[in-house]
């Protein structure tokens, strides 16, 4: 409770007439103790050493980094498995963010153009729908794609099957991996991941978007109309380049997000397509109970995120500059 | 070739009507005035013109052509918006050769171009900059420059000078006037200001409550208003109310004569208008001369405005000749020459000046 009891200590050494710093120093302690030392213990523990069947001690290793990139029996012989984790958190979040973004947009560009009264009852719901837990939204995915009791059971029921098999489209799902040889199954899958991902992201993206809309001057678009420029071109050459920016920011932000996503993806995804925050949850929890293995998967996960947005915010700059 | 020409115009939002059957010809190369207190339709009326709204009823044609559902990207009338509307994300160049490039113009010509213009209104020194370091003036003309890139039939522009102070606006009525005689384009002009529309406007459109209260010349609109509401908004005016007796005005005990006489039935009521200027404090003519009294003195160096007390109601009367110095209290006589005086119907709903 020392969180709660500081700020208090800080006010009341205000009262006094001669102020003492130590109330600010307390708070500034105990703020920076909270923040930074697990996030410190994560990056040494890194660098430690598993004892079989003993936990883990400190040590200073870069083994555990070793085994990420190239396998624990390098260099006899090499594993990529841990790269291809990592691969996957990326692959998933690249696309569900964009994906979020994207549908995000026009109903976002649409709702600032409604009356303010549609406005309000529109985000309040939406603002709502952000009390939603992961794990409840992923449990009502769960049971919608599940195949005995979900939407496959829904196309096996109203005979879209049969027309998926007559048509030839039931082969190409299968090449997707959206069928078994019977039915059409979305579990588990990468569609399945990815969809649920959007989704749980889908209204911050209407949340980031709406300021940068809603403020967007609508005399813009019509002095476009007036120069001859249709719907599609003044998409292209005047509403999404005046918020190209935060189109990009609200993508960034969601992918970082979506980057550390768990329950979706162990619902969701087959298991040779896990992500590296599933083995990290594994490595410190799980059977194998090596913390500075998970301790060293999270740092690596920290600092991909942290390179996408150094990297973001460079190719930003390069085109501001421009 | 006729020119741009609309026909019972309405424009309802729901119950209410913004702009009421509104029939105008403009004419080719002229520049027109709309022209009227804030919410009298008028911007309505030009958004119509400009295809950015449709209209209720009526039509729009423009040398003969019906476009009234022509929509705004294939009119390519050039406006000028009141928040000038240039595009952030390019620069004064782009901007000006947007609808050029929308157009499909090849690069170097669509530049060459936005030159042209850029000279045309001074700004070429600017080309490259970007819209956020222009001043509020600059930005008006890279607005002109660029609504005028696509050649347009018909040049449209909504409260140009609301963003500008009043020294620069002065000077931009001037130099926007004069450069619409060189391209001898037809303009129409939006404002809520009279002098603007008196310093630019070939015609000038008045319009309230959605309708069009009177269009003709600046020289006929000021000195022959056809409603009270004319003589009102555009320059001063007195204003008596009485009833009519022989094409006379009867205010009171006051019998006022005026000519050409006043088209009424005897006894009808009626409103009648003096220009402060054409009012004389010290004038030969026996006719419609009222004794009055000095209630206040307002010397603003060239003109003196002298408020009166006149047994048909206060008036104020510009005074730029006689100089002869007055002070409150003082008795003196105020004509009012008959063929200054406009009289206009009274409406049930107007009350007493």
């Amino acid at each position: 409770m020392t969180a709660v009891d500081s700020p208090k200590a800080n006010l009341s050494a205000e009262t006094p007439p001669t102020r003492s710093p130590w109330g600010t120093w307390a708070l500034a302690l105990v703020i920076g103790f909270l923040c930074v030392t697990p996030f410190v213990l994560v990056i040494v523990i890194s660098f430690g050493q598993k004892i079989e069947g003993a936990g883990w001690a400190w040590d200073f290793t870069f083994a555990n980094y070793q085994r990420f990139f190239v396998g624990a029996l390098w260099p006899e012989e090499v594993t990529l498995l841990h790269l291809q984790r990592l691969y996957y958190a990326l692959y998933y979040a690249v696309i569900a963010s964009v994906l979020a973004v994207l549908t995000a947009f026009p109903f976002t560009y649409l709702l600032t153009r409604q009356s303010r009264r549609a406005q309000s009852i529109w985000l309040v719901f939406i603002l709502a729908s952000l009390s939603l837990s992961e794990v409840f939204i992923v449990m009502g995915w769960d049971v919608l794609l599940s195949n005995r009791s979900g939407l496959p059971m829904l196309f096996e029921v109203s005979g879209a099957t049969d027309w998926l098999k007559e048509t030839g489209w039931f082969e190409v799902l299968r090449e997707w991996g959206l069928a078994n040889p019977r039915n059409v199954k979305f579990k588990t899958s990468e569609f399945a991941t990815i969809l649920t991902m959007s989704y749980l992201v889908w209204p911050y993206a209407v949340i980031l978007l709406y300021p940068a809309l809603s403020r967007l001057d609508p005399s813009l678009t019509e002095a476009a109309r007036t120069m001859g420029a249709g719907p599609a071109r003044v998409m292209t050459s005047v509403i999404l380049p005046t918020v190209k920016l935060p189109l990009i920011g609200a993508t960034l932000l969601l992918f970082v997000f979506l980057l550390g996503s768990y329950v979706t993806v162990v619902v969701f995804a087959e298991p040779a397509k896990q992500t590296t925050a599933v083995a990290v949850y594994e490595s410190v929890r799980g059977s194998t109970l090596d913390a500075p293995f998970g301790a060293a998967q999270a740092v690596i996960l920290l600092v991909t995120a942290a390179a996408f947005l150094a990297l973001a915010q460079y190719l930003t700059k390069r085109s501001e500059a421009r | 070739m006729a020119g741009l020409s609309l026909k019972y115009i309405r424009k309802s939002y729901g119950d209410v009507r913004a702009v009421e059957n509104v029939s105008l010809d403009f004419t080719d190369g002229g520049l027109t005035a709309l022209l009227g207190p804030s919410g009298c339709g008028k911007t309505t009326l030009l958004r119509m013109i400009a295809g950015l709204e449709d209209p209720s009823a009526g039509s729009i044609s423009l040398g003969g052509r019906d476009i009234t559902r022509l929509p705004a990207h294939k009119r390519k009338f050039g406006m000028v918006f009141q928040s000038f509307a240039l595009f952030p994300h390019l620069n004064v160049s782009d901007n000006v050769s947007y609808a050029l490039t929308i157009a499909g113009t090849p690069r170097g010509q669509a530049a060459a171009r936005a030159r042209e213009l850029l000279d045309l209104v001074q700004l070429s020194a600017f080309a490259e900059r970007r819209i956020g370091e222009l001043s509020g003036g600059q930005r008006q003309r890279v607005a002109i420059a660029r609504a005028l890139a696509q050649e347009p039939d018909v040049f449209l522009l909504d409260e140009p000078m609301s963003a500008l102070d009043a020294k620069l606006r002065e000077d931009m009525q001037v130099e926007l006037r004069q450069l619409q005689q060189r391209l001898g384009i037809t303009t129409i002009v939006v404002t809520h200001d009279q002098h603007e529309a008196m310093t630019m406007a070939d015609s000038i459109v008045v319009m309230s409550q959605g309708r069009v209260e009177q269009m003709g010349t600046p020289q006929a609109i000021y000195h022959h208003p056809e409603n009270a509401f004319v003589a009102d908004f555009i320059g001063k005016a007195n204003f008596f109310d009485g009833v009519t007796e022989g094409g006379n005005v009867r205010i009171g005990q006051h019998l006022l004569q005026v000519t050409p006489p006043a088209n009424f039935i005897d006894g009808s009521p009626v409103r009648m208008a003096v220009r402060p200027e054409k009012a004389m404090l010290a004038g030969a003519d026996d006719i419609n001369r009222l004794p009055a009294k000095v209630t206040f003195v307002r010397d603003v160096g060239p003109v003196q405005d002298i408020h009166l007390d006149t047994p048909i109601g206060r008036m104020i009367v510009s005074d730029s000749e006689s100089g002869q110095p007055l002070r409150i209290g003082d008795a003196l006589q105020v004509t009012l020459p008959a063929d200054a005086i406009h009289v206009f119907p009274r409406l049930s709903d107007q009350a007493a000046a």
